[in-house]
């Protein structure tokens, strides 16, 4: 009898998984076998299609005239160099707010964090209004600066909470063996934060990545276009083909998928890292 | 030593490039804000100085009391629909052990890391009333009929739908590491003394996870407020501000409606919301802490 009730229990449990994991990906699915059809054919009754034939040049024209390796270039190389400067900014901060001795580290620490709570798209008007004086609409900064700023609240929170957990006998050791600040932070300290180095680029990479209100605000040419203006400048120019603009969509999110897949264990420890500690 | 770490010059250097980015980054432009909020800038030509008028006209406008609306239905919806199952899913699956845990994790994740461009666009597909996904859905049950999924009185529905989803992931991943934080020791004891999944769920699982759901509650309300980017691509904002938010608003006031001073007092209306949001859900859970 128990036995059997735990059998039914079983079965539930497997039930309620697979339907939430059919809700979570099914539109993926459809999205990516729609994207291999042609657009007559999505006026079906049924869920899915298969297609007559499959036509991967739907994907050929996403990916020319999606011009997508440009803007996954600009992607990659402005969320690298995001995440590079985050990673080094916040150890810099978060040291000399940690563990120098200065009247005002508290207040600095308090400020850095109040970014936390500012919201991104209400500085998107006045911010405009800097970059246009300033010439640096059109520029890779219009980007990078904001990317940067509002991803350095949660860094430093993190980097803070890191460096207090490391002993201080360590570089008491090295400054009696003469060794200079800066030394220390970048030679003994940055190498000891590995992990919480990892979260804080896992965590302003996936803030950054998929942002494009910033972008699309602060650019008005290609140049510095990142990858979500694939899909945005996409759907314009070919309003009426369906089969091509679910491609491009696919096309678009395909990297991220496949890197999250890849590195999925790291990535969702970094996020649970990182959310929970913030 | 002493002298080492209270080095003036070297505390400079090494806060500078932080304190530069924040100052230029958000101090400067919310000193702008404020004081583009208190004029009829309209983007182009002059500025004039025109005092409250701007905040007397917010205090009265329905769209932007209608956007602080749908941030309060927002938020219930994550609260009451999205957390609530993502806690169950999340101590369901860390009953499963080995390999399948490991994927159904990941695949709850995958919306997550898809631009909300694409999901925006996808979500417009699924709706659209010809061939749409949750038409052709409702017709292989029989519904006949097509539904106007984005009509004024469906829209903001449609719009919470489409948050919940993509947001699912995150919400279980964060219980999902709380429930493994929890101590399998008193899940033993608890089998031991008898007691079945949902006595175990609600005496174990639930109390232990309460500052799990605090931090995650936190972050929902704050989400909801912030909202602007699905909304945008999807909706934006209509039909009929139906389904504005805040930010969306002001974005819309400012480039659109070519009333940047509007949109500006809008979003120093909008920070100091956030921020007081901020201040008192953590002063909520502190105080329940201590008690």
């Amino acid at each position: 009898m128990k036995e059997n009730g735990r059998k039914v229990s079983k079965v539930i449990l497997w039930i309620i998984l697979i339907l939430v994991a059919v809700i979570q990906l099914f539109p993926l699915i459809w999205l990516v076998d729609f994207s291999l059809g042609s657009s007559n054919e999505m006026f079906t009754n049924g869920l899915l299609i298969i297609p007559e034939k499959i036509r991967w040049d739907n994907y050929v024209t996403a990916f020319v005239d999606g011009n997508f390796l440009h803007y996954l270039r600009n992607s990659f190389l402005i969320n690298t160099l995001a995440v590079v400067l985050v990673v080094i900014i916040s150890i810099m901060a978060g040291y000399a707010c940690q563990r120098m001795r200065w009247k005002l580290n508290n207040f600095v620490k308090t400020l850095l964090l109040l970014g936390m709570m500012i919201p991104i798209h209400a500085t998107l008007l006045p911010n405009y209004k800097i970059y246009n004086t300033l010439n640096l609409t059109d520029t890779i900064w219009a980007l990078l600066i904001p990317y940067v700023a509002f991803s350095l609240p949660q860094g430093m929170f993190l980097m803070t909470g890191f460096i207090e957990s490391i002993p201080r006998e360590l570089e008491e050791a090295a400054v009696m063996d003469g060794c200079g600040i800066y030394r220390i932070v970048f030679q003994i300290i940055t190498p000891l934060l590995k992990p919480s180095i990892a979260t804080v680029a896992i965590m302003t990479f996936l803030n950054n990545w998929n942002e494009f209100i910033m972008a699309s605000t602060y650019l008005s040419s290609p140049k510095w276009k990142t990858l979500p203006f694939s899909v945005l400048e996409f759907t314009g120019e070919y309003s009426s083909n369906y089969a091509v603009q679910f491609a491009v969509m696919a096309l678009t999110a395909a990297p991220a998928v496949i890197v999250y897949i890849i590195l999925n264990k790291h990535i969702t420890k970094g996020v649970a890292m990182g959310a929970v500690k913030g | 030593m002493k002298k080492l770490y209270s080095n003036k010059w070297v505390i400079f250097s090494l806060v500078l490039p932080g304190v530069l980015v924040f100052l230029f980054a958000i101090l400067a432009p919310i000193c702008l804000s404020v004081y583009y909020g208190f004029t009829d800038y309209s983007g182009m030509g002059e500025a004039h100085v025109i005092g409250f008028k701007n905040y007397q006209d917010l205090f009265h406008d329905s769209a932007f009391g209608r956007s602080l609306l749908n941030s309060l239905l927002l938020a219930i919806g994550f609260i009451c629909i999205q957390h609530p199952l993502a806690i169950i899913v999340a101590a369901v699956l860390d009953k499963l052990q080995g390999r399948a845990e490991g994927i159904f994790r990941c695949i709850y994740f995958i919306p997550n890391v898809i631009s909300v461009a694409v999901i925006a666009y996808l979500w417009k597909f699924i709706y659209n009333p010809d061939f749409g996904l949750l038409n052709n859905l409702l017709k292989a049950f029989g519904f006949q009929g097509q539904v106007n999924w984005l009509s004024q009185q469906n829209a903001i529905w449609s719009v919470l739908l489409v948050l919940i989803w993509h947001g699912f992931g995150w919400g279980m991943l964060i219980y999902y590491t709380g429930i493994k934080n929890i101590d399998p020791v008193l899940y033993e004891a608890a089998s031991i003394d008898g007691a079945g999944w949902w006595t175990t769920f609600f005496r174990i699982t639930l109390p232990l996870m309460k500052p799990v759901i605090q931090v995650n509650v936190t972050m929902a309300i704050i989400s909801a407020l912030k909202q602007m980017e699905t909304v945008y691509l999807l909706t934006n904002g209509g039909p009929s501000n139906s389904t504005q938010f805040a930010a969306n608003y002001l974005y819309q006031q400012a480039f659109k409606a070519f009333k940047y001073g509007y949109g500006n007092a809008i979003g120093v209306i909008f920070i100091i919301i956030c921020i007081a949001a901020t201040i008192v859900l953590q002063t909520i859970f502190r105080d329940k802490k201590e008690a």
